[in-house]
């Protein structure tokens, strides 16, 4: 098992000129000390227009300073989006390539396409094509890393040979990932050789059954890169604290609070009928989670919050689900101050950390693929 | 904390519907045409028309609504509506901004049983292979025109129409009812969304549409049911809320 953590950097109003300021230097401190006590990766989302949810629209920006600022973490893009309003797929190459060169080969390369109509709308993407758009980028992008010259004639984009630069670090190439929000995704993932990253909060039964089809099917994969990356990662909240009430009390605010903001997003499905995107997408799983069974202690099943000994406890429920990588989100619009942030990933360093085996893990090194 | 409504409430309420009961007698409406575009407004005026219960959408955006109903307790009629979506709690719904209809008698059931405050004026549907095509008008005037063009055929089970809120005045004090119909889709297209005549003065001044998104065209099976929910329209909705006994 290995542990990430995980920033949609979330800003509340009132936006004065700190605000963001505050936001970015708070992450890139609990970076450097994620990075010292031996968590293996930091991912930040791509996200557009969603007031105070997610400030984030330049995560290789924030990543390349994660990098610069860290020694061992591995960076990843979490996620790209892979839609060409957005993105063009070879400014998309160029910067992943670049970041994993100043990284010196950290880098996670997560890839999705967006779920919501505000950013969908916002760029007047059709939510009929996303799915397409992301299949025929994600077959792209590998060539345009691992070709000296590439070319393309495609349905979404289309370009004459020319050399696409820098080629990453990392060869062949950085692991490649995928999103993985509504049920069916892992298939897309196992079904190319890519890992299947979670962004929503699904249940021990439900991720136990997602990572069974995900490892058989990718058993027999049709990879889109030169390397398969076998990887089932789930996202989680962490709030680690000694005494266990407060644990559970603080990182419920923190939850409750992102919850709620997440609920204000307009989900593409809300706004646009399309087959595309069959469920409300992470609005759906976070909303069902918060509705669901609590533990006696006042947090739904699977939670990271409380004190040490309880977080090994559900985290070991997901390692037994077969989950290899668990990213945490540690805060919501500064719910938590940065003093107890920082104190609860030292204490989960401390006391969580060691009752996992493999949690830390040096830094991959150049050539040596997933 | 995501932004609020700034609706002056007590203001709103001198010309909202009087609901005689929180328990009417529920309708069943079936074989119902519908043509729904939805489009982003303008901000700010949007904002300031939503009660402080709810949060604007993000981004502010308006359904534009013509729907015919063949059958009815009080007969057949015609009811257009335009709704400015909003967040009660986390969940979209679209708070009424104003409604034509054709029907006096449907008018006053409406406005008695759900809150609909309603105008009389001239309200028609057109549906053809290539735009469903709904009007309301008054004293001869054309207020709102809305077209769902070139529809293309897509499972019903994807279109959301959203439940609607009302902002009411009952036994002597304001709340939000929230009207919840149930549809079974007969049939479902989506088409480009188009608004070629809106008259913002004849439906409160909040709502100036700015960019379209989408239009669907529907016949459902659908239903008014006894309202199960009501709000404090000064409260933020998860603190606000109440179920009614009645439910």
């Amino acid at each position: 098992m290995k542990f990430g953590i995980f920033y949609e950097l979330s800003v509340p109003r009132p936006w004065d000129a700190e605000a963001e300021h505050t936001v970015y230097m708070n992450a890139l401190e609990q970076v450097r000390l994620a990075d010292r006590v031996g968590f293996d990766q930091v991912w930040a989302v791509e996200h557009h227009f969603l007031e105070e949810y997610s400030h984030c629209s330049a995560p290789e920006v924030f990543l390349t300073a994660c990098a610069a600022q860290t020694e061992r973490i591995r960076v990843g893009h979490g996620i790209v989006i892979c839609v060409p309003e957005f993105n063009h797929p070879v400014r998309i190459a160029e910067r992943a390539a670049a970041l994993d060169i100043v990284s010196g080969g950290r880098l996670e390369f997560g890839t999705g396409r967006s779920a919501t109509w505000t950013e969908l709308g916002g760029f007047r993407a059709n939510p009929d094509d996303t799915k397409k758009s992301w299949d025929e980028f994600v077959h792209a992008i590998p060539k345009m890393w691992t070709q000296e010259r590439f070319s393309h004639d495609g349905h979404f984009f289309s370009m004459p040979s020319r050399a696409v630069l820098p080629k990453p670090y990392q060869r062949p190439h950085p692991p490649m990932w995928v999103a993985m929000s509504s049920p069916g995704t892992e298939f897309d993932a196992a079904d190319r050789g890519m890992g299947a990253l979670g962004v929503n909060f699904a249940s021990f039964t439900e991720t136990e059954q997602r990572v069974k089809e995900y490892r058989r099917r990718i058993q027999s994969c049709d990879p889109v890169g030169e390397i398969v990356t076998d990887q089932l990662a789930s996202v989680n909240f962490l709030f680690c604290h000694p005494d266990d009430a407060q644990g559970v009390d603080i990182g419920m605010r923190m939850i409750r609070t992102f919850q709620y903001m997440a609920g204000q997003l307009d989900m593409a499905k809300e706004v646009f009928p399309t087959r595309s995107y069959p469920t409300a997408g992470l609005l759906a799983q976070t909303r069902r989670q918060a509705a669901g069974p609590g533990d006696e202690r006042g947090a739904p099943e699977g939670i990271a919050v409380g004190n040490p000994g309880q977080i090994v406890e559900q985290l070991k429920k997901w390692e037994a689900c077969g989950v290899d990588r668990i990213n945490f989100l540690l805060n919501a619009a500064e719910n938590i101050p940065q003093e107890q942030v920082l104190a609860s990933l030292q204490l989960f360093a401390d006391e969580v950390m060691p009752a996992f085996a493999g949690a830390r893990q040096p830094a991959a090194v150049p050539g040596g693929g997933s | 904390m995501p932004v609020r409504g700034g609706l002056d409430v007590s203001e709103a309420l001198a010309s909202a519907a009087e609901l005689a009961s929180l328990n009417p007698q529920p309708w069943e409406l079936p074989g119902a045409r519908i043509v729904q575009a939805s489009l982003e407004i303008v901000e700010a005026p949007a904002e300031a028309a939503i009660p402080p219960a709810l949060h604007p959408s993000i981004p502010p955006y308006a359904t534009f609504t013509v729907a015919q109903f063949p059958e009815s307790p009080a007969g057949a009629f015609n009811l257009a509506q335009v709704r400015i979506v909003a967040r009660a709690g986390i969940r979209p719904r679209g708070f009424l901004v104003g409604a034509v209809t054709n029907s006096e008698q449907a008018a006053e059931a409406l406005a008695a049983g759900w809150g609909f405050a309603c105008s009389m004026g001239e309200v028609t549907l057109t549906a053809r292979h290539d735009q469903w095509i709904g009007r309301a008008g008054r004293d001869g005037e054309t207020v709102l025109e809305v077209v769902c063009r070139d529809p293309q055929v897509i499972n019903g089970s994807d279109v959301d129409l959203l439940d609607s809120l009302h902002l009411v005045r009952h036994d002597g004090e304001g709340l939000i009812v929230q009207v919840d119909p149930e549809y079974t889709y007969r049939e479902a297209s989506r088409g480009a969304a188009e608004l070629p005549v809106f008259a913002p003065g004849a439906w409160g001044g909040a709502v100036h549409p700015a960019w379209p998104n989408v239009a669907v065209a529907v016949v459902v099976d659908t239903d008014l049911p006894a309202p199960r929910f009501v709000m404090d329209p000064n409260k933020l909705a998860i603190e606000g809320t109440r179920r009614l006994e009645s439910a």
